[in-house]
């Protein structure tokens, strides 16, 4: 089966916000199979990887079936939180922006 | 069957004020919601109010009320108000709020006012001597010692039943301090349909606080800061406020007027039930826990959606026993500044500015706490994910922006001035210096819970002549 690199940009929308110092993204598939794709996919490891440092605690996924999306949790994530945190993003609003960017493999079957 | 239609009228400080008055004027509501605090506001609110009290609360809500309630008196007195904007001063706010019904001839104007949200220090100290421990939800940290001598401010998050006992008594207005910004609308749904905090309830209060939710960012949930943001359309440049048409069962038709611009889709609500809800199935608010996985979505009408049960669990659950409580202390200061450097070769002149810059600080004994150096145009908002650029990438400028946080404000002031010196120093990074924002002290929250009955709130009714 041909296996195609593509970005979650690709396939889903995103939200994300803050409270304190945890960075909390929604990230919503367009479609059924996408899903199921990113149920698979998006992981804490891959998530905590494709941040590079820049969160700090644990990642959690609430996955929610009713909205075909994804609820992720990044702990210590925003440099301190909102009014601590030395970045212009103090609130975490494009964290959502960055995580879209990351890449994952599936199956050309699957899109 | 029973029904309530409440109009979401500002969400945080300041918001689109031409939102709320065309939810009042073309909404056809029974009730409006006013959030006008961010997590922050309240210790900023507080301090003015020690320093001046007649300050204290949001100014912005003077000229709103002066906007709405010509158009409350149009609408035969019809539709119910509550807001969050007293802040730390609730009652000078309601004052200054009764002059303006005065001056429109409002006779008879009722205000319920509550109080209590704040709690004083001394009291915080009382109850760590009586065994409560104040338990940073955020960092796991058991107790409040290591910030005790810099705390500032402390407010409880507040529910519905104050809002709901103002409406028993008469209320038109109600006018509190830190209620969360759900309850703003979960009282307004839960007076008018009677709703209780009792067993028989809570899968409909679960839906109240998941509309309430949807509601309490305003535009956020129309279209603003949208995936679809491109192809929504403002013909008249003004985004709609949600409007929820409720049910006695708790379903829900989400609307916006046909006056204003944006949209409700599916998608435009569905971005806002994830946004900052953490564990869904237990979105706690005062009021009740949501269980968000049990919500459905369904576009019904252009820019109606219906809210109705997905699951066959319940969409709520009791309400917790304590609330949320936030304690801001003081943490130094922080000072930015922002440059722009022109190119060629921007990356490696940023490159030998930040060496300079750190070298300066060393030279000089400066140590900020911390340091955040950087590039706008490359890693300023997504940081390190955006990785190295690539060798043959040379735009024809990048902003520099650089943080430090010191202890205090003369530190923070030195480290900024070392920033501004790059401009002599280098060939391209002071092209363009910028005024930098003014050096600000840090409040830090300490998010943590207090036991409900450690909140003394009490309600005032003021009135007209």
């Amino acid at each position: 089966m041909a296996k195609k690199r593509i970005k979650l940009i690709d396939i889903c929308y995103y939200r994300s916000g803050d409270k304190g110092d945890i960075s909390n993204i929604g990230l919503m598939a367009k479609t059924e199979k996408a899903y199921e794709i990113i149920k698979r996919e998006v992981t804490p490891e891959r998530i905590k990887s494709h941040f590079k440092g820049w969160v700090k605690g644990d990642v959690i996924i609430y996955p929610m079936d009713n909205l075909q999306s994804l609820e992720i949790m990044l702990y210590k994530a925003l440099g301190g939180g909102a009014t601590k945190t030395l970045r212009i993003d103090q609130t975490g609003k494009a964290m959502g922006n960055a995580l879209v960017k990351m890449e994952i493999e599936v199956d050309e079957s699957e899109l | 069957m029973k029904k309530v239609r409440v109009g979401s009228g500002s969400s945080g400080w300041p918001d689109f004020k031409d939102g709320a008055l065309d939810v009042a004027q073309n909404g056809d509501i029974d009730y409006i919601s006013f959030d006008h605090l961010a997590e922050l506001t309240m210790a900023i609110l507080q301090s003015q109010y020690a320093k001046d009290q007649m300050r204290g609360y949001i100014p912005e809500v003077i000229p709103l009320m002066r906007g709405l309630l010509p158009i409350w008196k149009e609408k035969d007195k019809h539709f119910k108000m509550c807001n969050n904007g007293g802040g730390a001063n609730p009652p000078e706010c309601a004052n200054q709020v009764l002059k303006i019904a005065q001056d429109l001839n409002l006779g008879g104007f009722k205000i319920g006012v509550i109080t209590g949200d704040t709690i004083p220090l001394s009291r915080v100290d009382e109850l760590r001597k009586e065994g409560w421990k104040f338990k940073n939800m955020d960092t796991g940290e058991e107790d409040i010692g290591s910030v005790r001598d810099r705390l500032l401010a402390a407010y409880a998050y507040t529910g519905a039943d104050e809002i709901i006992e103002a409406y028993e008594q008469g209320a038109d207005l109600v006018i509190g301090g830190r209620l969360s910004d759900n309850s703003l609308y979960c009282g307004n749904f839960m007076y008018p349909l009677g709703w209780k905090f009792t067993d028989e309830y809570w899968d409909r209060i679960g839906s109240a606080v998941c509309v309430g939710h949807l509601l309490e960012c305003s535009s956020w949930s129309a279209g603003t800061c949208s995936n679809l943001w491109e192809e929504i359309d403002y013909p008249k440049g003004n985004p709609g406020f949600p409007i929820a048409e409720m049910d006695e069962n708790g379903d829900c038709i989400v609307s916006k007027t046909e006056t204003s611009g944006g949209a409700i889709r599916v998608q435009t609500l569905k971005e806002h039930l994830v946004y900052e809800v953490h564990d869904p199935e237990n979105y706690l608010m005062p009021d009740g826990i949501a269980d968000l996985t049990q919500i459905k979505l369904e576009q019904v009408g252009k820019d109606a959606v219906k809210i109705s049960r997905y699951g066959d669990k319940p969409r709520g659950k009791p309400r917790p026993e304590n609330l949320k409580f936030c304690l801001a202390y003081n943490d130094g200061f922080i000072a930015e500044e922002i440059t722009v450097v022109c190119g060629p070769k921007v990356f490696q002149q940023a490159e030998k500015a930040h060496e300079f810059v750190k070298r300066r600080l060393d030279y000089l004994g400066l140590k900020p706490r911390e340091m955040l150096w950087s590039l706008i145009g490359w890693d300023s908002l997504c940081g390190p994910t955006v990785g190295s650029p690539p060798p043959d990438y040379d735009p024809p400028e990048l902003g520099i922006r650089i943080a430090f946080k010191c202890d205090t404000e003369a530190e923070a002031r030195a480290c900024r001035t070392e920033c501004g010196h790059l401009c002599w120093a280098s060939l391209g990074v002071g092209a363009g210096f910028t005024q930098p924002p003014r050096i600000r002290p840090v409040f830090a929250l300490w998010p943590t819970l207090i036991p409900r009955e450690a909140v003394p709130l009490s309600l005032e009714i003021k009135e007209t002549k």
